[in-house]
C-alpha cells in the first residue's frame, strides 16, 4: 500500500516553482481537467517534472483547494476574477465554484455581505434570482447579469424604457422582460443581446384586445406563462412556447370588472405539482383584496382558488392578504395579512376549504406593530419566510424539536427573529425579496442597488486596537 | 516508546539514544523537512505522524501530500510549542484546518487559546464579535479554552476557541438568562419565564434533554441559575406560580436527579423562604456550593447566602442578608473570600472563607459610610472573579480588585488577619465608559464583555500572543 503511494507522486513544474503531489490529488479535478490529463501523461514518461507555464502563487492556492477542498487565506491576494480565469485554465472551475460559494442561508445568521450597484440607473426596478446564485437586475431598460460569484456578467440594452417583470427562460441564456406601460412580453439573447422575439395577446374575434400589456411572467420546462392586462381590464394568462415563441394556449380569461378578476400581478409555475400559480392584490380605499388562484397546466382547470376578503377559505374575515409567497421547493405557500401583519403558511399538497396555518408569535417583545405598517412583503424560500414590514427585514424560522425534524406546518413550528439591525430598515421600504442559490436579495423603494443577504462561519471579528 | 511529556519538548532535538535512526526526513508538498520522533510523537498517539514511520519500509521517505508552508508552521508548533512569528501571514484558520488534518489541533489551542495565559493586568479591548439580527446578548457562557456561546432573543450564536467561526442555533426559549457550557458544543440553558432546564447540543441544534423540577403544585419550573462541579450540574427551580423553589443536583453525564437541597415551600410569612437561589457556585477546596438569592420586600432588598454541603444535604452555613443586600454575588476560591457588591453602597465587600461562621460581618473595601445609602447605587453591578482576581462592573467601567500581598500580616482587634485589596480601573481611557455591562465571562486567556443594547461581545485579552 505504502508503494501504491510513492508511485503515486507526481512532480510539477508551474513557472518555475516545483510543487509535487499525487496523481489522485490532481485527478479529483474531474476527468476531463487539464491536470488530471497531465497526471495520465505523467504516468508514461515519469522523468522530468511536467513544466507548466503559469504563475506559480495561483497555482499553490489551486492545489490546495484540490489538496483540502477548501480555499486558503492566501486567496485573498487574487480577485476572484483571476482565481476563477486561472481555474477554468486546469479545467476545475467547479471545484472553484463549490468552495466558493456561501454558507447555506440561515436567516436568523444573514447579514448584507454585499449591495450590487449598476453602474448607471442604479435603481432596480425588477430582479430574478436564479438557482446558483446569480442574479438578473433589470434596471433602466438594461437587464444586467451578476453570475453565482456576483460579478458582473454584462449588460443588455433593450427597447423598453423601463422593465417591471423579468425571468430567465430556462436553460437558456435568454431573458422574458415585459413593461407595465407598453404591450407585450420580449424576449432577449442574453449572449448576443438581440432581441430574439415579442409575444402580444391578440385575439381576431375581439377588437378590444389591442396593445395588452404584461404583469407577471412565469417560467416552465415547456412554456413560458405571460399575465397579459388589456386597457379594458379584460386579461388572460398565455402560455408561449419556449422553442418557438409562438402562443400556445390561453388560460383563464376573464373580465377584470371585479377585483376577484383583475390580472394576476405574481406567476409561479410549481413543477413538481404541474400547477400554475397566480396571485393578484389590489389595494384601495376599502383595504387589500385579491384572489390566490392555481390551474392545472394539463388541462388548464382551476384546481383550487380563494378570494380574500369574501370566501371562507380564510378564519380571518376582513384580515386580507397583502402579499404572497409561493415555495416551489417546499411545495408551500404563504401570505402576509394586511391588517394584522400575521404570517400564514399552507402545504400546497393539502389544500383545502381553510388551509391557513397562522404562525404565532410567542414572544412578547416582538409583538405586532403592523397598525402602522403599509407595505408589507413576504417570500417563502429554503424553509424559512422572509417578511418586509416597511423598512425591517424578519425571518420566521423552524424551531428543532427534540431531534425530530418534521415538516409539518404548525402554529408553532416557526420563530421569528429580525434579521436586520434598526440601521438597515432605515434605507427604505422593502419592494422585494427573493431568494437564489444560499443568497437574499432585497430591493428597496427609492434606494439603489440590491441588496446580497448571506450566511457565513466567519465571525466577522472586528479588531479594535 | 515510552511517552514523552508534553509540556518539555525537546528543543535541540538531540537524543542520548544513537542507535536508533531519530533524525526522520519527511516529504511536504515537494519540499524535505527533517526532525526527530520524538518531536512527531508530541502530536499525540495515533495520528498521522505516528502512523506515517510504522510502514514496512523504512528507508523511504514518507511523503504527504499538503501545502509545506503550512506544514513548517505545524513544525514549529510540535517543536516548540508555540506559533512562530511567520504564522502571521497565515490566517487562523488556515492553521486550524491543517493542525486539524496533523491530528494536532489540541497543541494548537494549547498554545493559542491557553487560560495560563490570563493575564488579568495586561487586559485591553482587542475584538468585537458582531451579533446577526436586533437583540443583544442575554447571556454568555465560555469555556476554559476561550470557545464562547452567547445567547441573544431565542438564538444561541458559538464562536470558536479562535473566534474566527460561529454558528447560529434557534431555541424554544423566547429569551435566555442562565447559560452554561457542559461541554464544547453543549449548553444548559434556561429562562425565568420558560419552564424546564434544557440541554442543548448546539453542534446538531437540537435538545438533548429537558430536566423538569416536579413541583407539589403540580406547576411548570422556570430556571432561576444554573451552577456546575466537576461532577455535578445545580439548577436552581422556581414553581410558575412561585410558592416553592428547590435546588436539584443532577449527574453531569447521565443528567439523572442525584439530589434535591434546599427545597423551600412557601407558607405564611415566612419570606425568607420565599426567595430562589439566584446564583450557584461551587467552592472546589471546601467542598460546598454557594447559593445565593435576593428578594425586594416591603422593608427593602434582603437576601441569603448558604453554604450546601451536597453529598449530606446540610447547610452548612447561612448569611443573612439584610442590610446593604449584595446586587451581585461571588466567590473566590482562590482568595478563599466571598465578595458581594452592596445594592445600596454600590461597594464592594468581603468575608473570609477560612474560617467563615454565621456572625461573620462584611469588610467593606471602598466607602464604608455608604451602607446606610438609600441611593441604590450598586442595582446592575455585576461581581464576577477568574483566577487570583475579582472582576467588578459599575455601569459601563470594570474594576479589577486584587489582593496586596504584605510580607508580615497585620491583625485588627478581633485579632483577624487584616487583607488587602486594592483595585484598579480595567482599559485606556478610550476604552472606559460605554453602556451598561451586562454579562462578564472568562475563557482561554480572554475576558468577553456585553453591554446593554449591544448587539456584540467585546473580548479582551492581553496583547502578548493575541492571535
Amino acid at each position: 500500500m505504502e508503494d501504491e503511494i510513492s508511485t503515486d507522486r507526481i512532480k510539477l513544474n508551474v513557472g518555475g516553482k516545483l510543487f509535487e503531489t499525487t496523481v489522485s490529488t490532481l485527478q479529483s479535478g474531474g476527468p476531463d481537467s487539464l491536470l488530471a490529463a497531465l497526471s495520465n501523461r505523467h504516468i508514461q514518461s515519469s522523468s522530468n517534472p511536467t513544466f507548466i507555464d503559469r504563475d506559480p502563487e495561483i497555482f499553490s492556492v489551486l492545489l490546495s483547494l484540490l489538496r483540502t477542498n477548501r480555499l486558503p487565506s492566501t486567496s485573498r491576494r487574487f480577485t476572484d476574477q483571476e482565481l476563477s480565469d486561472e481555474a477554468s485554465y486546469y479545467g476545475i472551475e467547479s471545484h472553484l465554484k463549490s468552495a466558493m460559494l456561501p454558507n447555506p442561508l440561515s436567516g436568523i445568521d444573514a447579514s448584507v455581505v454585499s449591495t450590487i450597484r449598476p453602474a448607471s440607473d442604479g435603481f432596480v426596478s425588477a430582479f430574478t434570482a436564479i438557482d446558483d446564485g446569480s442574479v438578473w437586475i433589470a434596471h433602466g431598460g438594461q437587464i444586467s447579469v451578476y453570475d453565482w460569484n456576483l460579478t458582473h456578467a454584462g449588460t443588455v440594452r433593450t427597447h423598453l424604457d423601463s422593465i417591471t417583470s423579468i425571468k430567465q427562460v430556462t436553460p437558456t441564456a435568454m431573458a422574458a422582460v415585459a413593461c407595465d406601460v407598453s404591450s407585450g412580453v420580449h424576449f432577449y439573447n442574453f449572449a448576443n443581446g438581440r432581441r430574439i422575439g415579442s409575444v402580444e395577446w391578440t385575439d381576431p374575434t375581439d377588437p378590444r384586445i389591442y396593445k395588452a400589456r404584461v404583469t407577471a411572467i412565469a417560467d416552465s420546462p415547456d412554456f413560458v406563462y405571460s399575465a397579459f392586462d388589456s386597457y379594458h381590464r379584460e386579461n388572460c394568462v398565455l402560455a408561449i412556447d419556449k422553442s418557438t415563441l409562438q402562443v400556445k394556449s390561453e388560460i383563464g380569461r376573464q373580465s377584470g370588472n371585479a377585483s376577484k378578476s383583475i390580472v394576476p400581478g405574481n406567476l409561479t409555475y410549481v413543477k413538481d405539482l404541474e400547477v400554475l400559480a397566480a396571485t393578484a392584490v389590489t389595494s384601495g380605499a376599502f383595504g387589500f383584496s385579491g384572489y390566490i388562484r392555481l390551474w392545472d397546466t394539463r388541462s388548464a382547470r382551476v384546481v383550487w382558488e380563494t378570494n380574500e376578503p369574501g370566501s371562507g377559505r380564510s378564519s380571518r374575515f376582513g384580515d386580507s392578504f397583502a402579499d404572497v409567497s409561493i415555495d416551489v421547493n417546499e411545495l408551500s405557500m404563504c401570505k402576509i395579512c394586511s391588517k394584522s401583519g400575521d404570517v400564514a403558511m399552507a402545504d400546497l399538497r393539502k389544500l383545502s376549504d381553510d388551509p391557513w396555518v397562522y404562525l404565532r408569535e410567542t414572544n412578547p417583545s416582538l409583538s405586532n406593530t403592523s397598525g402602522s405598517i403599509s407595505n408589507s412583503v413576504v417570500h417563502c424560500y429554503k424553509k424559512q419566510v422572509f417578511v418586509g414590514r416597511d423598512g425591517g427585514l424578519e425571518v420566521w424560522s423552524r424551531v428543532a424539536r427534540n431531534g425530530g425534524n418534521d415538516n409539518d406546518i404548525g402554529e408553532e413550528s416557526f420563530r421569528r427573529n429580525y434579521m436586520d439591525k434598526v440601521q438597515d430598515s432605515e434605507r427604505g421600504i422593502i419592494s422585494k425579496i427573493e431568494g437564489g442559490g444560499e443568497r437574499l436579495f432585497v430591493s428597496r423603494e427609492e434606494a439603489e442597488g440590491l441588496e446580497v443577504w448571506q450566511s457565513s462561519v466567519f465571525s466577522g471579528a472586528v479588531l479594535v486596537l | 516508546m515510552p511517552p514523552i511529556p508534553l509540556l518539555k519538548p525537546l528543543s535541540n532535538g538531540i537524543s542520548k539514544d544513537f542507535k536508533k535512526p531519530n533524525v526522520v526526513t519527511i516529504d511536504v508538498g515537494g519540499q524535505l523537512f527533517q526532525t526527530t520522533i520524538e518531536t512527531l510523537t508530541l502530536a499525540g498517539s495515533n495520528t498521522l505522524f505516528s502512523n506515517l514511520f510504522n510502514s514496512s519500509q523504512p528507508h523511504k521517505i514518507p511523503f504527504i501530500d499538503r501545502d509545506p508552508e503550512l506544514f513548517s508552521v505545524i513544525l514549529s508548533l510540535l517543536r516548540t510549542g508555540n506559533l512562530p512569528s511567520k504564522a502571521k501571514s497565515f490566517d487562523i484558520q488556515d492553521i486550524v484546518f491543517e493542525a486539524k488534518f496533523y491530528g494536532v489541533e489540541d497543541l494548537l489551542v494549547q498554545s493559542q487559546s491557553n487560560s495560563s495565559q490570563f493575564e488579568p493586568f495586561d487586559l485591553e479591548k482587542s475584538m468585537i464579535l458582531p451579533l446577526t439580527g436586533r437583540d443583544s446578548p442575554s447571556a454568555i457562557a465560555t469555556t476554559p479554552f476561550g470557545s464562547l456561546h452567547v445567547s441573544h432573543g431565542s438564538k444561541i450564536t458559538s464562536f470558536d476557541w479562535s473566534l474566527k467561526r460561529k454558528s447560529t442555533t434557534l431555541t424554544q426559549f423566547t429569551a435566555i438568562d442562565s447559560l452554561l457550557s457542559l461541554s464544547s458544543n453543549v449548553v444548559a440553558a434556561g429562562a425565568t419565564d420558560f419552564c424546564g432546564l434544557q440541554i442543548i447540543d448546539l453542534e446538531l441544534g437540537f435538545v438533548i434533554k429537558t430536566l423538569n423540577w416536579e413541583n407539589v403544585t403540580k406547576s411548570g419550573s422556570t430556571v432561576q441559575a444554573i451552577g456546575t462541579s466537576p461532577e455535578y450540574l445545580f439548577t436552581s427551580f422556581e414553581s410558575s406560580r412561585r410558592n416553592s423553589n428547590s435546588i436539584l443536583v443532577y449527574d453531569l453525564d447521565s443528567f439523572k436527579v442525584v439530589s434535591e437541597i434546599g427545597h423551600n415551600e412557601i407558607f405564611g410569612a415566612d419570606l425568607d423562604s420565599a426567595i430562589p437561589a439566584t446564583k450557584l457556585n461551587w467552592v472546589p477546596s471546601l467542598n460546598l456550593l454557594m447559593a445565593s438569592g435576593s428578594h425586594s420586600g416591603p422593608s427593602g432588598i434582603s437576601g441569603n447566602i448558604k453554604f450546601w454541603d451536597i453529598r449530606s444535604r446540610n447547610l452548612v452555613s447561612e448569611i443573612k442578608e439584610k442590610v446593604d443586600c449584595f446586587a451581585d454575588i461571588t466567590v473566590s476560591d482562590t482568595l478563599s473570600a466571598v465578595f458581594k457588591i452592596g445594592i445600596n453602597s454600590g461597594e464592594v465587600s468581603y468575608i473570609d472563607l477560612r474560617n467563615i461562621s454565621s456572625d461573620d460581618h462584611w469588610d467593606c473595601l471602598g466607602d464604608s459610610r455608604k451602607v446606610m445609602n438609600v441611593k441604590k447605587e450598586g442595582v446592575g453591578c455585576k461581581i464576577e472573579s477568574h483566577g487570583n482576581q475579582v472582576f467588578c462592573s459599575k455601569e459601563g467601567e470594570l474594576e479589577l480588585w486584587s489582593e496586596v500581598l504584605m510580607g508580615s500580616s497585620t491583625s485588627d482587634k478581633n485579632g483577624k488577619e487584616e487583607r488587602i485589596f486594592k483595585k484598579n480601573v480595567l482599559g485606556r481611557s478610550k476604552d472606559i465608559g460605554g453602556n451598561r455591562i451586562t454579562n462578564l465571562g472568562f475563557g482561554g486567556n480572554k475576558m468577553f464583555v456585553t453591554r446593554k443594547d449591544q448587539q456584540c461581545v467585546e473580548v479582551w485579552q492581553s496583547s502578548v500572543r493575541r492571535n
